[in-house]
């Protein structure tokens, strides 16, 4: 702390700009908790455009634009909220953003500034309904994916038109159910990843729904996993956010750790009790740090 | 002359303290002499600073202030949202949105709202009207108007330093506050109220004025009920007379009748046949349903209180396994009536009708925290009777430990006197909710939960904070405020699964000795559900678990927690409202305390034969066995009666005590088809209970007290007339009473003795319908009984206005000098800057004090002291600075201001450095002439210089040859204005010719100088050099003595 107090001292003497936060790679901090414009409460679900600019919801039920620099830019709030808010968003290649309103059991489909283009899901455990969504992802033939949980926990796909393809992954997983899929990605090889939250594993499928491989047990050891509550890949590394860890991990795609970032706390550098985490440009990294409301922007 | 002072940026509060300005002349002159040795350019800025000084502390004596005028206006609208001009919002919307439109920049505009309460929805800002029409905020409680109050709430929001206007938008029917006397104090603070007036008037209305029934009769007695029906139409109609709920038949000549325009009377005469309370409601049915506007104004009601022989309520769950209880007091003919608590739950109007009560087996969660209160001031301050029998629901069984009923018992609900008892435990789960407040809601109901257990039981708290963990670790609730403290303090997570809580939950019952172990898992049920091994180990470990679905979307997640409580035995409880909550952890909690109940028969030891209560019962025989009880401790002024002798000490069956005005018994036992049948067999049963009952039934006061009730506005005046049996007042009686507000509940209510035997008290009636006051009379600590009566306010006073209140709001106009704008408010000119402009006055004579009397001070000391004028200009400088950065707060400007500031200080510093440098200056400016001129004035100056050192060794040589003898006697100062001239005269002439200060006198004049070549201070070589002289003359006299001494 003293030599950031030092080098923004010598920065603002000499007149120019101060030198990024370098605390932990820590180049930028944005948001505070409140209920204004680019403050948070309790944000949940982070996800990065193709743009770069980055779409964030919170417990007020309210989905915030920022530019990739963490800029505040726009905001709309969900139609309900009374039953609860979303949990998680995505954002599809071509700009639709796409929000699992979770505790009204639907997907939510807006443009970038908010205009309602579609919603689907109602509530219930048959086909085109939901329990709890929690994400989406796309792949490249056009078919969109949700999670589920609550007693129905599973991965549907769905159609471009959002009408109901098939129940894509339910029962058993190598005679464990899964329990809360937080978490969903289709990666450059058509391959679907899924965070299976409560049974702190990961696991990796095919489009047509056929276990792959997975990986991942409970602990606070590098490889293992509490409650991964988020990921994203980027040139095949895969980015997982830890609920219950508080931390960021890297895996490549057989599994391996190939890092951890973060621990609980308040401080820069730090997480407390994350629920989401992006690859942004640049090799940028965005940390949703819920319990702190706030993204901390990371370079490594 | 009084304008000219008006316009003065200062003013002060205590003027008289400016008379000791006359000190500044005085000063003036004193120092002029005084301040001779300094020059003349320093003695006048000397004496100048000097008598600024003077006035400066004048002025911080006189308490200076500072006089801002200001000509922005703030303008305040009232809008008037009550229930008789509902219509008229969007009107006044309107008509705010076009006062406010091209408003001055400076101006502020506020908006209040107001019916019974005022609302403030726009602050005081500049800019113009900001809500949006139609989006208000609903107007709670419509139905009464308080104009007082929303004037009052908008002079406080007037910012001080603006005029002040208040736009009152109303029909003028205001039926709460003053609002004359509000006006009064407006106009008395120079706010001025306009009027919108908001017109209305209903040409075809009826509405019932009052009805009169007589506050207390006796059985059999035919009581008359006045109706006044106010009409401003000629009408017919059937008037429908309601008693005690039931719709009376009454005959067509009494029932039609026709109004017409003004107050129509009627008499209505009903006899009495039971005692109690006797309630009757009146309504008026038109043939024609236009002849009315309005309908809810068309009843009227009003009560009766009926004295005679006390009826009893018994309070059951189970009215079957009762009924022989009834039966028994009806026998002993006793009127009872049975109310099933799962159909209706009476509130403490309803109890009022009844001189006892029986709880019998009854649990704590069917009663709210409210209702449990009510009954409790049924005993105490109504002087009702309460008894409570015991059954598996009952005493600490039935979760009324800590509740405030449990206060009024005469058993303790907890054990003390116990060694061995089975144990509870409970462990609560909490998991954060996505209900508003829901954390909130969690914490308050699981304190309630500690409240409510037992000390002897165990009790612990499972959250989710980064992982699951005992945030309240399992532990006995002895600390019952430390645990709540903990609970306070609890930081409830977003628990992504209930497994590992519930593995905790599991892992730390499993290590008590609790016989009872219970989980309350309180959730929104978005966690994921555990798994089927720890849902295995509740079952196996014997643990129950209930979960509660707190929030709106409880309907959606309720699979989880119905799983959870469905296969451990527990109870699923659906929360919509969390108010409900409490109730459901009492009933929870209670679970755990079924070790309390003693489920084997015994047979009751009679331990105080006098008692009132089994006085000839218990006598022969003693009284047969009972199946059971629930342990509970006596209180320690309870009397029992009746007890169960174990080894392990004895337990009370039957107790009883008297609790403020009414009496209490317990009896532990109970449950007549399980515990009871020998009781219920025994001849002696009926008895007994008619007994009980009647000592515990409520004493009803003499029939010699008179009682009459009127309301009067918006209160309400209960008086009593005490008479004693001759006929004679009773003065000085102590009355403990009570009114029950419909919608806010039991009261205290003050009596107040007017006149001989006579006692008056006085209620606020601002809510829609029934106060009934119980009143106790005690006389010199005896309790007389007690009296009730009450008041009806059937209708909102909103629906008794048939127009627009003109004359009040004209004369509100009046008070406050403000204008009548009924002409739109395009031409109304609301913003109108006609106001006197606004003048606060700050004082800052803490300001003066520090920044001009102290400075001041320094500069004059300065000027005196400092014999270089560099460091003059220099002290001056700084002094400059600080009072204009620091002082005048210039420092808090921008950068072109401290710039400014650095300036002007460097202006004044060379200005006075330049008595300094002038012959450098000189120098500089002066052509090669002028600096031969200065050559030939350097060469007088070194000629000088030469002279004043020659004259100086001369002077120096003579001193030594005359002064040798007597040298010790000589004294040496070094005084800078009036030290020894010799040694330091040489010096004073160097500085003189140099163009310095005069520092010092010297002594002769080297050369007397012409009278244009006379430099500054000569006047003071005078005078030093009469010193001198004088000085030499007694040297020389001094030189002659020693020669004659020689």
């Amino acid at each position: 702390m003293r030599r950031v107090c030092v080098i923004l001292l010598l920065g603002c003497v000499c007149g120019c700009d101060p030198p990024p936060l370098t605390e932990n790679g820590v180049v930028k901090v944005f948001g505070t908790v409140g209920m204004g414009e680019g403050s948070f409460s309790y944000p949940r679900g982070i996800a990065r455009a193709a743009d770069g600019c980055l779409f964030i919801v919170d417990k007020t039920a309210r989905v915030q634009r920022f530019s990739a620099e963490g800029e505040f830019e726009t905001q709309w709030n969900m139609p309900a909220k009374k039953s609860g808010k979303p949990v998680g968003l995505t954002v599809h290649p071509d700009g639709r953003v796409f929000v699992a309103d979770t505790h009204y059991h639907r997907v939510m489909v807006y443009d970038r500034d908010g205009g309602e283009i579609a919603r689907f899901g109602s509530e219930g455990d048959g086909d085109g309904q939901f329990r709890l969504p929690t994400d989406v992802a796309f792949d490249d033939a056009g078919f969109i994916y949700v999670a589920e949980y609550n007693g129905n926990d599973r991965v549907t796909k769905w159609n471009a038109d959002y009408t109901f393809h098939s129940s894509l992954i339910d029962g058993p997983i190598d005679g464990v159910p899964m329990v809360r899929p937080a978490a969903l990605l289709v990666d450059d090889e058509r391959t679907l990843w899924v965070a299976d939250a409560c049974n702190h594993r990961i696991l990796r499928f095919t489009l047509e729904g056929e276990l792959l491989s997975q990986f991942g047990s409970i602990g606070t050891e590098p490889g293992q996993l509490r409650y991964p509550y988020d990921m994203d890949m980027k040139d095949g590394i895969l980015l997982i956010c830890e609920y219950g860890n508080s931390r960021l991990q890297w895996f490549d795609k057989a599994g391996n750790s190939l890092g951890v970032w973060g621990n609980a706390g308040r401080s820069i550098g730090e997480l407390y009790s994350p629920w989401g985490a992006a690859y942004g440009l640049d090799g940028m990294i965005y940390a949703l740090d819920s319990q702190n409301n706030r993204v901390q922007m990371i370079k490594r | 002359m009084t304008t000219l002072l008006d316009q003065l940026p200062f003013s002060f509060e205590k003027p008289e303290w400016l008379w000791l300005a006359l000190l500044v002349p005085v000063l003036v002159v004193a120092s002029y002499r005084a301040l001779a040795g300094l020059g003349p350019v320093r003695r006048t800025a000397s004496l100048l600073i000097r008598s600024l000084v003077i006035l400066a502390i004048v002025a911080t004596l006189a308490e200076i202030q500072q006089v801002k005028r200001n000509e922005d206006l703030t303008v305040i609208f009232l809008m008037d949202r009550s229930q008789s001009v509902r219509e008229q919002e969007t009107r006044q919307e309107s008509y705010m949105e076009a006062a406010c439109k091209d408003i001055p920049p400076n101006d502020r505009v506020g908006v209040i709202d107001f019916a019974r309460h005022a609302h403030l929805e726009q602050l005081p800002m500049k800019g113009g009207y900001f809500l949006e029409r139609g989006r208000l905020p609903e107007m709670p409680n419509p139905d009464r108007t308080d104009v007082a109050g929303a004037v009052r709430l908008a002079m406080a929001m007037f910012p001080h330093d603006t005029a002040k206007r208040v736009v009152l938008m109303s029909d003028g029917n205001d039926n709460m506050g003053d609002l004359l006397g509000e006006a009064q104090r407006a106009a008395g603070d120079g706010v001025t109220i306009d009027v919108v007036p908001l017109w209305y008037e209903l040409h075809r209305e009826v509405f019932f004025e009052k009805m009169v029934a007589p506050a207390s009769a006796e059985v059999g007695e035919i009581v008359p009920i006045r109706m006044n029906v106010q009409s401003n139409t000629v009408t017919t109609g059937r008037i429908e007379i309601f008693h005690n709920g039931s719709k009376l038949d009454l005959p067509d000549e009494m029932a039609r009748r026709r109004l017409e325009v003004g107050n129509n009377s009627f008499v209505l005469k009903l006899p009495i046949e039971e005692p109690g309370v006797q309630k009757f409601e009146a309504r008026f049915v038109p043939d024609n349903d236009n002849a009315d506007a309005i309908v809810e104004n068309n009843r009227a009601s009003g009560f009766t209180f009926v004295s005679g022989k006390g009826k009893v309520a018994l309070l059951t769950m189970d009215p079957s396994a009762d009924r022989i209880l009834v039966d028994a007091l009806t026998d002993e003919n006793i009127q009872v009536r049975m109310i099933d608590l799962g159909l209706e739950v009476p509130d403490l109007a309803g109890l009022l009708d009844y001189s006892a009560i029986v709880l019998s087996n009854v649990p704590a969660n069917v009663f709210t925290e409210q209702q449990q209160e009510s009954l409790r001031d049924y005993v105490e301050t109504t002087g009702g009777g309460l008894i409570t029998t015991g059954g598996d629901e009952a005493y600490g069984a039935g979760g009324w430990i800590g509740t405030p009923l449990a206060d009024v018992l005469p058993v303790e609900l907890e054990l003390k006197h116990k060694k061995i008892i089975p144990r509870g435990a409970l462990v609560l789960v909490m998991h954060s909710c996505e209900l508003p407040r829901g954390n909130y809601w969690g914490k308050l109901v699981a304190k309630k939960s500690v409240d409510t257990i037992s000390s002897r039981d165990y009790i612990g708290a499972l959250a989710y904070a980064g992982g699951a963990s005992w945030e309240v670790p399992l532990q006995f609730a002895t600390n019952k405020q430390g645990i709540k403290n903990k609970i306070d303090r609890m930081v409830i997570g977003d628990m992504p699964d209930f497994d590992p809580t519930l593995r905790l939950a599991v892992k730390g019952l499993t290590q008590t000795d609790a016989v009872q172990r219970h989980i309350i898992l309180i959730s929104d049920g978005d966690a994921a559900a555990p798994s089927g091994k720890v849902m295995q180990d509740l079952i196996d470990s014997n643990i129950t678990c209930s979960t509660i679905a707190i929030g709106y979307g409880y309907h959606v997640q309720e699979f989880t927690l119905r799983d959870i409580a469905n296969k451990t035995g527990g109870r699923f409880y659906p929360v919509r409202n969390p108010r409900a909550l409490p109730q459901i952890f009492v009933k929870e909690s209670k679970v755990v305390r079924r070790p309390l109940i003693v489920d084997e028969p015994f047979t009751p030891q009679v331990s105080f034969a006098q008692s009132e209560i089994i006085a000839g019962i218990a006598d022969e025989g003693g009284v047969p066995p009972l199946g059971g009880l629930v342990l509970t401790t006596p209180k320690d002024l309870a009397l029992v009666s009746l007890v169960r002798s174990t080894e392990d000490g004895t337990d009370p069956v039957l107790v009883h005590w008297q609790r403020g005005l009414g009496r209490v018994v317990s009896f532990t036992s109970g449950y007549w088809p399980q515990w009871g049948t020998d009781w219920t067999a025994w001849p002696k049963y009926s008895k007994l209970w008619a007994q009980i009952v009647r000592w515990t039934m409520r004493q009803e006061a003499p029939a010699n007290f008179d009682v009459i009730t009127r309301t009067e506005g918006n209160q309400g005046r209960i008086i009593i007339e005490a008479l004693d049996k001759d006929a004679d007042y009773l003065n000085f009686l102590n009355m403990q009473a009570k009114v029950i507000d419909p919608k806010l509940g039991p009261r205290d209510l003050r009596f107040t003795q007017t006149g001989a035997g006579r006692y008056e008290a006085v209620f606020d009636t601002e809510h829609t319908g029934q106060y009934i006051a119980s009143i106790g009379i005690i006389q010199e600590g005896d309790y007389l009984g007690s009296i009730h009566t009450g008041i009806s306010m059937p209708f909102s006073p909103e629906l008794r206005e048939m127009s627009t209140n003109e004359a009040l709001l004209r004369e509100v106009v009046t008070t406050t000098g403000g204008r009548w704008l009924d002409s739109g408010a395009e031409t109304d000119d609301v913003f109108s800057h006609d106001l006197p402009p606004t003048v606060s006055k700050q004082p800052v004579w803490d300001w003066t004090l520090a920044w001009i009397l102290l400075p001041l001070f320094l500069l004059d000391v300065s000027v005196r002291r400092l014999a270089s004028w560099l460091a003059l200009s220099i002290v001056v400088e700084l002094l400059i600075i600080v009072v204009l950065l620091f002082g005048a707060g210039v420092i808090y400007t921008n950068w072109f201001g401290v710039l400014g500031v650095f300036i002007f200080a460097e202006l004044v510093g060379w200005s006075i450095r330049y008595q300094y440098i002038r012959p450098l200056f000189d120098w500089m400016t002066h052509s090669v002439t002028a600096l031969g001129q200065a050559g030939e004035r350097s060469t007088q100056t070194l000629g000088q210089l030469k002279d004043v050192r020659e004259r100086g060794k001369a002077d120096e040589s003579q001193q030594q040859a005359a002064q040798r003898p007597v040298e010790s006697t000589t004294p040496k100062t070094a005084r800078f204005d009036a030290g020894d001239p010799t040694p330091g005269s040489s010096v004073g002439n160097l500085t003189e010719a140099m163009g310095g200060a005069k520092a010092t006198d010297s002594g002769e004049k080297p050369k007397q100088k012409s009278g244009e070549q006379r430099e500054p201070g000569e006047t003071e070589e005078a005078h030093t050099s009469r010193l001198l002289r004088a000085k030499r003359r007694a040297r020389g006299k001094i030189d002659d003595d020693k020669d004659k001494q020689g």
